[in-house]
């Protein structure tokens, strides 16, 4: 190897080569952090639940559905029996509805495919944040326009903290809102 | 430490932990230098790795990480949501339900109040609206939920074919059952049906039916230590049944003669809530002096005032010379006037009695004083293991002293089945053996392992045809029966309770039975029907409530329909309605006339009891109780023989080393504990231990000591005198938390100024100058250069009160079950790695041979400056704005250097997963993971824990109050330690609410911080405990 060669590649190739490598583990992180954390999933549900239709053109409050979202930690995911409040009568003979219908029949329970999650040392609640006031399309998104559920916000720690900080930037449309807690205990225990 | 520095402590008063601490012994030095204890640390030995090769283990990965990789269809799977199919009314996840239930774990009968998460039951606590243990109760109820989930609970009946147990199923067993029953009444045969404690009246309705319908039925009752002395005695004395209940918390002077009233002597959880109040620091004017003479250390006689080592063969002795004392001496009461009395306490003295027994005259004279002075709120209390002429003698005694102003005449025990007499069961037995006996039915009980062996209990039954036991689990009875028939749980079953007047107690069950298990009651219906297609699930429900609402409801006549009145029983657990105890009757001279002097101790005395965590041995297969230290010995997972020091010395025996204990022929090896405060020449064993077929869990933990009983009893059932012990070779190594987490001298060295752990003084004191424990001067506290921290609205604080605190225990397990705390093994409580958040410290003082004791309930003390959070560095130990030091064991990587660092010793680490660890996993196993609480995490291998102030309690209040629009404050928050108390020693709240009772107790005279000399502003504020002496 004669010297300007070892020249040409300290100074071009090398550098370029870290150049791309730097970039492109770069462009890779930011480009695939959505789908990292899951952003857009939106899996198959067992059955064709359209919160669209409930929600946005029927206009059916959430908490009809999610009984715990004012009470409890949870939300809760709505037993079989609370479709049927309506669906023994309504659309009976729609394919979904009759799927529906045999899995409340069978006293089986509908195996809904999770969508949004935390990890399970996150305790997170939901009452705190609905009784403040929160819109639960903050961190679900329009589900009201959403004929497949799908996620929209990221559910990671500093996503958190990103709202618990800047509350008040964050959720303008609360009057006197207070920066939420951002002590471990708040979330972990 | 020096022996001068030992005088040096505050009031020349030195505290010692244990026998080595006080000796100076040097392996101690270094178990309180260190953290953990050698080799606990650094146990990785290369030749304890397997010899997979490196390549063998890179193929492995490589062919783990495609199975992974194929077997998740999707990796953004993230499973799925189950709900319910159809909701149950009124449960919410996330929300528990709570319903009021009875506790069935002793003859007792508390009420409780069970909580549920998504209908699984998680807690155990008592109920607030039951009048007897309001709201409190004992670490065996507490840990009775364990029972539920135990994985290895009888799942379907067995037939025993001869080579064995098969699985059968309940048509065919009953069946089988049904027909010898019928042989059995047809052909003349006796059907012995032998049970504990009947505690229900309409269990003893359908006990009666059954008997109505199989003529030939008999029933039997034990438990293993009872109280038929105390009230065969008071039948003699006063002519009705049942020994009264007593006032304690009347009392202001109470003489326990071997008496363990706070522990295993009737019902503690209310006896120590009634003598706790009378250890009240606002109330000095009421204040209770407890003076105990016993043999061997009782919880009761570590709170003692005033302890009389005394042997068991003398108390009859005291007793007497009290008697001669007060009524021949003083003249007191209308028996100085009956000669024969006279006569008869004529050949004993006070002054004879202290001269043998090397007691002080002076504290028998104090004493005397302080009973006269106490007129009408002094009682003397024998015992339940004493024999019944000493009761008659103490029934006398408080005839003269005016005891009997404390019987209660509101409320009396009520017993629906008297207990069988050891003749009974002779009869019973020779019976068996003679073939006259058809059928045994095995009602939950356990007579092969209870009855003393020379009985010949097993050898007889397996003479009976067919013999039949119910249970939870197989044990040393069902293993020789025919059939055995699995049987629901407590939680699962329908019941009602009544062992006091005046009282009804309902149990509901709080899940449906997770195996094909059917209730006991409902198994005996089905047999009083004659076919096993009479039964169904609701059986016996339906028959209580009908009993309710035709007996019952009739009987009480409420004003409500019998509908609500079922419903709001329910919903209460507890029924209250005016029955007027059975008046007793004058006291009968007689009775005492016909007591006879004693025999004159000799040999040694073995006094035998049950043992404080696992009773008779039914929870013998529960790793909380069984690793729950004891609370005088802190012994775990064993029983043992604790003999006095100077009784080692004589025998030349130390802790560990083996004795054999004979009474008569009957004889058992032992381990030997030298227990400081015994009495020479005693020998205290606990029963219900060394159990052949309990479980993986506790078949063969400790000794089998019920050999030791007879059925000729010696002073009494349980109490033998002219027994033997003798040295023999071997050693057994009993593990004791005692020398675990010592908080002492080594961290405190350097110190301007050094406070003692343990503070206290007498009543005396304290009325001169309220604040003698606060010494020091504000220029003695240390001081700092940096700012305070403001904390704003709310801090967390609490107090212990340890004039209240009797040792009990309770707090430990409630927390264990509230915060999913892992059974790691006697192997593992050996090295130091016990995980129990809470623990209690006890201190001993004075004298080996005569000790008084100190409690101290140990808990993350939630410092404001806190040292475990300076050192760690991943801060996964912060502080929280309202005072928490808080621990996120997500964040924690397992330096341990936040143990290292706590002052106190109370953080915990998890050197393994305890769940997969302990047993062969035994506590992995389905179903035992219901039992978790869902709002607090299960800890994995390699974080570190300790208490949190039960944070998901706060964080449930601090949910409630955002819901109803209130400002958070704090109030009403119970934490578990503090729900379980039943002296009602602790207080929790927030101290910055000067509404809240914790406010006042912070600034309280008495009110101390442990190791305030270090500067870490502790949040546990400890009263200091006053003698009454």
């Amino acid at each position: 190897m004669n010297r300007t060669q070892l020249e040409y590649t300290l100074r071009v190739r090398v550098p370029i080569l870290i150049f791309v490598a730097i970039a492109s583990i770069t462009v890779t992180y930011f480009v695939s952090r959505p789908t990292r954390e899951g952003i857009g999933y939106a899996p198959k549900q067992p059955i064709p639940f359209s919160h669209k239709l409930h929600a946005g053109i029927m206009r059916i409050d959430c908490a009809y559905c999610h009984i715990g979202v004012y009470r409890s930690r949870y939300a809760v995911v709505p037993p079989a029996s609370t479709c049927m409040n309506c669906h023994t009568i309504a659309k009976r003979t729609a394919p979904p509805i009759i799927k529906l219908t045999k899995y409340y029949d069978e006293a089986k329970a509908i195996p809904w495919k999770r969508v949004d999650r935390l990890p399970q040392y996150v305790y997170f609640n939901h009452s705190f944040h609905v009784n403040a006031g929160i819109r639960c399309q903050e961190c679900h998104g329009n589900v009201e326009d959403m004929n497949v559920i799908k996620q929209v916000s990221s559910f990671t720690m500093s996503a958190c903290l990103d709202c618990h900080r800047n509350a008040v930037k964050r959720l303008p449309y609360i009057p006197n809102i207070k920066p939420g807690p951002t002590y471990c205990y708040a979330c972990h225990r | 430490m020096s022996d001068s520095t030992k005088q040096n402590s505050e009031k020349g008063r030195y505290y010692w932990k244990s026998l080595k601490e006080l000796h100076d012994d040097p392996s101690l030095a270094e178990a309180k230098a260190n953290e953990f204890m050698s080799g606990v640390t650094d146990d990785f030995k290369l030749s304890s790795l397997s010899d997979v090769s490196r390549r063998k283990f890179l193929a492995l990965l490589a062919a783990s990480a495609a199975f992974a990789a194929s077997g998740c269809s999707t990796y953004e799977s993230k499973g799925e949501i189950i709900p319910y199919n159809k909701e149950p009314r009124g449960v919410i996840p996330g929300i528990p339900n709570y319903y009021a239930s009875t506790c069935s774990g002793c003859k007792h009968a508390c009420g409780t109040l069970i909580t549920t998460q998504t209908g699984r039951p998680i807690k155990i606590n008592g109920n607030n609206e039951h009048p007897v243990n309001k709201g409190k109760l004992c670490p065996r109820g507490e840990a009775s939920i364990l029972g539920l989930y135990d994985p290895e609970r009888l799942r379907q009946p067995l037939r025993n074919t001869g080579h064995g147990f098969v699985p059968a199923r309940w048509d065919n067993s009953n069946g089988a059952v049904i027909k010898a029953l019928n042989a059995a009444a047809s052909g003349g045969k006796e059907i012995a049906v032998v049970t504990k404690t009947v505690l229900s009246p309409t269990a003893k309705k359908v006990l009666d039916e059954f008997a109505a319908k199989y003529p030939t039925t008999k029933f039997y009752s034990y438990e293993l230590v009872t109280d038929v002395n105390r009230n065969s005695a008071w039948k003699k004395c006063y002519g009705t049944d049942q020994y009264p209940l007593i006032s304690w918390d009347k009392a202001k002077f109470i003489l326990a003669l071997e008496a363990d009233f706070l522990a295993k002597d009737g019902n503690m959880v209310e006896q120590m809530r009634m003598y706790a109040s009378t250890r009240n620091n606002e109330n000095l004017k009421d204040f209770s002096r407890l003076v105990v003479a016993e043999a061997g250390m009782s919880l009761t006689g570590m709170n003692a005032d005033t302890r009389l080592k005394l042997r068991p063969e003398e108390q009859s002795n005291f007793v007497m010379s009290l008697l001669n004392e007060l009524i021949v001496k003083r003249n007191l009461s209308r028996f100085a006037l009956d000669k024969e009395i006279a006569s008869q306490l004529g050949s004993v003295s006070l002054e004879d009695f202290a001269k043998r027994n090397n007691i002080e005259r002076s504290v028998l004279d104090n004493m005397v004083s302080y009973i006269l002075k106490s007129k009408n709120a002094a009682i003397v209390y024998a015992g339940h293991r004493l024999p019944e002429p000493v009761h008659i003698a103490v029934n006398l005694l408080n005839e003269v002293i005016g005891g009997t102003a404390l019987y209660r005449t509101d409320q009396a025990r009520v017993q629906l089945l008297p207990y069988s007499t050891p003749q009974d069961f002779e009869g019973l037995i020779s019976r068996m053996n003679s073939g006259k006996v058809g059928v045994v039915i095995h009602y939950e009980t356990n007579p092969v392992f209870h009855f003393a062996p020379d009985f010949g209990y097993k050898e007889a039954m397996v003479r009976v045809p067919t013999s039949v036991t119910l249970g939870k689990w197989e044990n040393e009875t069902s293993v020789w029966s025919s059939w055995v028939m699995p049987i629901n749980h407590d939680l699962e079953s329908w019941n009602d309770f009544k062992n006091r007047t005046g009282l009804y107690s309902l149990q509901q069950p709080v899940i449906y039975p997770l195996y094909t298990t059917r209730q006991k009651e409902a198994i005996v219906l089905t047999w009083t029907t004659g076919s096993d297609d009479a039964y169904h699930d609701t059986m016996y429900h339906e028959y209580l409530k009908n009993r309710w609402q035709n007996e019952v409801y009739s009987d009480l006549k409420p004003a409500v329909d019998p509908k609500m009145f079922w419903y709001s029983a329910l919903e209460d657990g507890v029924v209250t309605y005016d029955e007027k105890p059975e008046a007793s009757g004058n006291f009968n001279v007689e009775a005492f006339k016909s007591v006879t002097p004693p025999p004159m101790p000799e040999g040694f005395s073995i006094m035998l009891d049950e043992s404080y965590a696992i009773g008779d041995g039914e929870f013998a297969n529960n790793g909380w109780l069984q690793e729950l230290p004891q609370p005088v010995t802190k012994a775990v997972w064993d029983n043992y023989a604790s003999i006095s020091d100077a009784t080692a010395k004589e025998l030349g025996v130390d802790y560990n080393d083996i004795i054999e204990v004979r009474i008569g022929d009957r004889s058992q090896k032992l381990p030997v504990y030298v227990q400081p405060g015994m009495a020479d020449k005693v020998v205290c064993v606990d029963l219900g231990y060394g159990r052949t077929k309990a479980g993986k869990v506790g078949t063969d933990v400790g000794f089998d000591t019920n050999v030791l009983l007879s059925k000729k009893p010696s002073l009494s059932q349980w109490l033998y005198t002219g027994g033997e012990a003798v040295k023999k070779a071997g050693s057994y190594l009993i593990v004791t938390t005692m020398e675990h987490d010592f908080i002492s001298e080594p961290i405190t060295r350097d110190m301007p100024f050094t406070r003692d752990i343990i503070h206290e003084g007498t009543v005396e004191e304290y009325e001169q100058n309220p604040r003698f424990i606060q010494q020091e001067t504000a220029i003695d506290k240390p001081t700092t250069i940096y700012k305070k921290f403001e904390y704003e609205g709310v801090k967390w604080g609490m107090s212990i009160d340890l004039n209240k605190c009797t040792g009990c225990s309770a707090c430990v397990i409630s927390c264990e079950v509230e915060n999913n705390t892992p059974v790691v093994g006697k192997d593992q409580v050996k090295v130091s790695r016990e995980m129990a958040w809470l623990r209690i410290d006890r201190y001993y003082t004075g004298s080996v041979a005569e000790p008084m004791i100190s409690f101290q309930p140990m808990l993350c003390q939630q410092c404001d400056d806190a040292p475990c959070e300076n050192v760690c560095p991943v801060a996964a130990t912060t502080h929280s704005p309202d005072g928490l030091n808080m621990m996120v064991y997500n964040r924690c990587i397992g330096t341990r250097y936040c143990s290292n660092n706590c002052p106190y010793k109370v953080r915990r680490f998890n050197f393994f997963n305890y769940r997969y660890k302990f047993d062969g996993g035994y506590y992995a196993r389905e179903p035992v993971e219901m039992v978790n609480n869902p709002e607090v995490t299960v800890r994995s291998r390699g974080v570190m824990e300790k208490c949190t102030f039960c944070i998901q309690r706060i964080m449930f209040g601090r949910q409630e109050a955002q819901q109803n629009g209130k400002p958070f404050t704090g109030a009403g928050i119970v934490t578990a330690c503090q729900e379980a108390c039943p002296a009602n020693a602790i207080t929790f709240g927030n101290y910055l609410d000067s509404s809240q009772e914790i406010a006042k107790l912070r600034d309280h005279p008495l009110g101390y911080y442990v190791l305030e000399e270090l500067d870490t502003r502790p949040n546990v504020t400890y009263l200091a405990k006053l003698r009454n002496i």
